[in-house]
């Protein structure tokens, strides 16, 4: 566990390093935590300085949350495959993300699959 | 005297006040044609959607990906390692106080030069415009003229530039860029009096940049950099957009999401 956790710590600082948004610093997510949240695309917003997925989701006692998913600009989305009609209302996806340290529900994606498990774009 | 010739008088009135103000046009004649297509062909050619090499292969959460471990570290031109004077050094600080909960509308100069924003060239004989993603671009004048008169000059983000060819690389010179963390939280706090000296050159297949910076404000000697740009995959268009949907929002000096705004069409 020791282990994991240095690695962790070693995997936030690398990403906190290369942050490449222009647009704000990463301090707001927990780049020390990953989730993995499943839902429905409520909303792909395919705009500038971010993209985001809206995606409704249960929480523990069964209701409907909206998560408020940050991504880079298009531009990153697009060289990795994306493109602005890559996700519609109604998908069911699965999105990695690092949360928001404020507790609210919403972070900085990190990596989607489809319903299936399967990649949507690359990331490497 | 007709409406139509009062009229003229007091045009050629204010013009004969406004004109002892005007400066001279600083733009060399145009070529002929002829000529610039003899320009032209003497030019290098530099295509592709260029970023720096810490950033290829930005993620789609906008992170860089991890380098390999044990790889050496990559220069920057965030300046964190720059000679700065007690100035610099306060400028510095003050930066790293405020830089959380702030955000911006792109990369500025320098720092558009070492970034994850893919940027393209575009090599003329009378200038070299170099534009990125965003829509931030750098007008290279590379037609013999030199910088234009004091009572021209005012400072921008992106700072006012000219250059010349020796061979194939581009020596650019660049002065009068705004404070440039102040405009993107990450930029290094070089004053309006810094000069930016660049030699911007083809090696294999990087665009390499050298880069060299003296300002007196908050600089005890001028400070270098290299950064070596790669052609990052996946693009076929620039992916330019405007900034519709900033929804960065702040909670106790940090930022935070902001809920959508209204449902767009369509979806």
């Amino acid at each position: 566990m020791r282990f994991q956790i240095a690695c962790a710590g070693a995997l936030a600082l690398a990403l906190a390093g290369g942050g490449a948004q222009a647009h704000h610093s990463f301090a707001m997510f927990d780049l020390s935590k990953e989730v993995t949240v499943s839902g429905t695309v409520k909303q792909f917003q395919w705009t500038n300085p971010h993209a985001y997925i809206q995606l409704v989701a249960k929480d523990e006692q069964g209701r409907d949350v909206e998560w408020s998913m940050e991504m880079g600009a298009p531009m990153y989305l697009y060289a990795r495959g994306w493109r602005p009609r890559t996700l519609r209302q109604g998908m069911r996806i699965n999105v990695k993300l690092n949360p928001l340290r404020n507790g609210r529900p919403g972070g900085v994606v990190r990596d989607v699959t489809d319903s299936t498990g399967k990649p949507i774009g690359t990331n490497r | 005297m007709s409406l139509r010739s009062v009229a003229g008088l007091v045009a050629a009135a204010f013009v004969a006040i406004a004109s002892p103000a005007l400066a001279q046009d600083s733009a060399p004649a145009p070529l002929s044609a002829e000529a610039r297509v003899e320009a032209f062909a003497k030019l290098p050619y530099w295509p592709g959607y260029w970023v720096s090499e810490q950033y290829q292969n930005t993620t789609i959460g906008g992170s860089a990906p991890a380098r390999p471990a044990g790889s050496p570290p990559l220069q920057r031109l965030n300046g964190f390692n720059a000679p700065f004077n007690e100035e610099g050094k306060r400028q510095q600080a003050e930066n790293a106080r405020t830089r959380a909960g702030r955000r911006a509308d792109g990369w500025g100069y320098p720092m558009m030069m070492d970034a994850a924003t893919p940027f393209q060239v575009t090599i003329t004989p009378e200038e070299t415009v170099i534009i990125n993603a965003y829509g931030e671009s750098r007008h290279i004048y590379t037609d013999g003229r030199g910088f234009p008169p004091e009572e021209d000059l005012f400072p921008t983000v992106w700072g006012t530039s000219i250059g010349r060819w020796e061979g194939d690389t581009l020596v650019i010179e660049t002065i009068q860029v705004q404070m440039p963390y102040t405009y993107f939280h990450g930029g290094p706090p070089f004053s309006e009096q810094a000069h930016y000296y660049e030699r911007l050159r083809m090696e294999g297949d990087y665009l390499v940049l050298d880069f060299r910076v003296e300002d007196p404000v908050t600089l005890t000697e001028p400070w270098s950099a290299t950064i070596r740009h790669v052609r990052e995959a996946g693009y076929d268009r620039m992916m330019r957009m405007d900034f519709s949907n900033d929804r960065t929002g702040q909670e106790d000096g940090v930022n935070t999401i902001e809920p959508p705004a209204d449902e767009p069409e369509g979806q």
